[in-house]
């Protein structure tokens, strides 16, 4: 009997050894939070990423699974990201002959609107006084997950800061476009959608293919070029601003 | 079988990236150097093939999956940024707000104003 008492006890990591229990329970989390997402209709202010997240979360400290056991098992999960981040240059290529229409106008915005985007978060980051670690992980927070995750690898910080930067950003960026756009009195959808793809990411681009389909599209367009823009530029400004955080 | 055959390209484009990322010394990750190679071999070549276009569709639905064992760090950071979520929340939402604003303000000052719908070619 004290036996198998002993064997419960080293129960948990005996499974976590391999990647199998934090992958399960990575997938249950994200199939109850995609489903409870659809049953709260699906609101703009929570991300079914986030819904998932909570889960998965309540789920670690209930099972008392320290983090980063599960984010050991769960690296074979992350590995993925590198081919489907290779893999966002197909919506790219087929997104981009909406250039044509607009391609002087979105070769000026797009540099302009990113660079701001990161340098008004790093500005008032450092006006309030971030540490370099949390300027380096807010940085990328307007480029879409996968990219920023490679930028984080290079640039350093915290990747759970990021992603949770990300989210937020997704979904201020949503509601502004909203508000800001009407104040403006701009309704067409290409701009719509541009400005969505170009400040919120993939949560942006939901929004906007909630909007209309040319919404949708320029959105994509403008997540895309700001991803690839940023990624390109943000490590050498960052060095620049001898910013780097290790 | 289309769909290994797909993933056999993105890994290659993803190795190819990384190749050139660590010869040439670039501070891109090797993902995002891939998927620049990938699209500019698609601009290239003029055609996205059937298996290739497939697999990416599949990867990018798998994203949200992908990305959650760093989303939900987020509820691990402990007290790691005490002190700092002033300038975090301040940056993240007022940050977002100014630049909606200059991208808005920016599209509208250089795109002639059209009306919602735009005419098809």
């Amino acid at each position: 009997m004290t036996e198998f008492s002993a064997r419960l006890q080293s129960l948990f990591p005996h499974l976590l050894a391999t990647p199998a229990l934090s992958v399960l329970l990575t997938l249950i989390a994200y199939f109850a939070g995609v489903t409870i997402f659809r049953k709260l209709r699906q609101p703009v202010w929570c991300p079914p990423v986030l819904v998932a997240a909570l889960l998965l979360a309540g789920t670690l400290s209930l099972l008392s699974i320290s983090f980063d056991d599960y984010r050991r098992g769960a690296g074979w999960l992350s590995f993925l990201l590198g081919p489907a981040t290779v893999a966002l240059g197909v919506p790219l290529y087929q997104q981009f002959h909406h250039i044509r229409a607009l391609w002087r106008q979105i070769l000026v915005t797009v540099p302009l609107a990113a660079t701001m985007a990161a340098a008004y978060a790093l500005v008032i980051a450092w006006a309030l006084g971030g540490s370099n670690s949390v300027m380096a992980s807010l940085a990328p927070k307007s480029v879409t997950a996968p990219i920023a995750i490679g930028i984080n690898q290079q640039i350093g910080g915290s990747v759970s800061l990021l992603m949770g930067s990300l989210l937020v950003t997704g979904v201020v960026a949503s509601l502004c476009v909203d508000l800001l756009s009407r104040r403006l009195g701009i309704d067409d959808d290409r701009l719509i959608g541009l400005t969505l793809g170009i400040n919120g990411h993939a949560i942006g681009t939901v929004r906007a293919f909630e909007i209309s389909p040319t919404a949708g599209a320029f959105s994509s367009l403008g997540m895309g070029l700001t991803g690839v823009f940023t990624a390109v530029l943000l490590p050498f400004a960052m060095q620049l601003l001898a910013l780097t955080a290790t | 079988m289309p769909l290994l055959r797909g993933f056999l390209t993105l890994l290659l484009f993803l190795i190819l990236g990384e190749l050139l990322r660590y010869l040439c010394n670039w501070p891109v990750s090797g993902g995002v150097a891939g998927m620049m190679l990938l699209t500019l071999w698609l601009m290239i070549t003029g055609d996205v093939r059937d298996d290739v276009a497939q697999t990416s569709q599949h990867l990018i639905s798998l994203l949200i999956l992908l990305i959650m064992p760093g989303v939900v760090g987020v509820f691990f950071l402990g007290n790691q940024f005490d002190g700092q979520w002033l300038a975090i929340a301040a940056a993240l939402v007022g940050g977002t707000l100014l630049s909606v604003l200059t991208t808005l303000l920016l599209l509208k000052a250089l795109v002639p104003q059209k009306p919602a719908e735009v005419p098809h070619d």
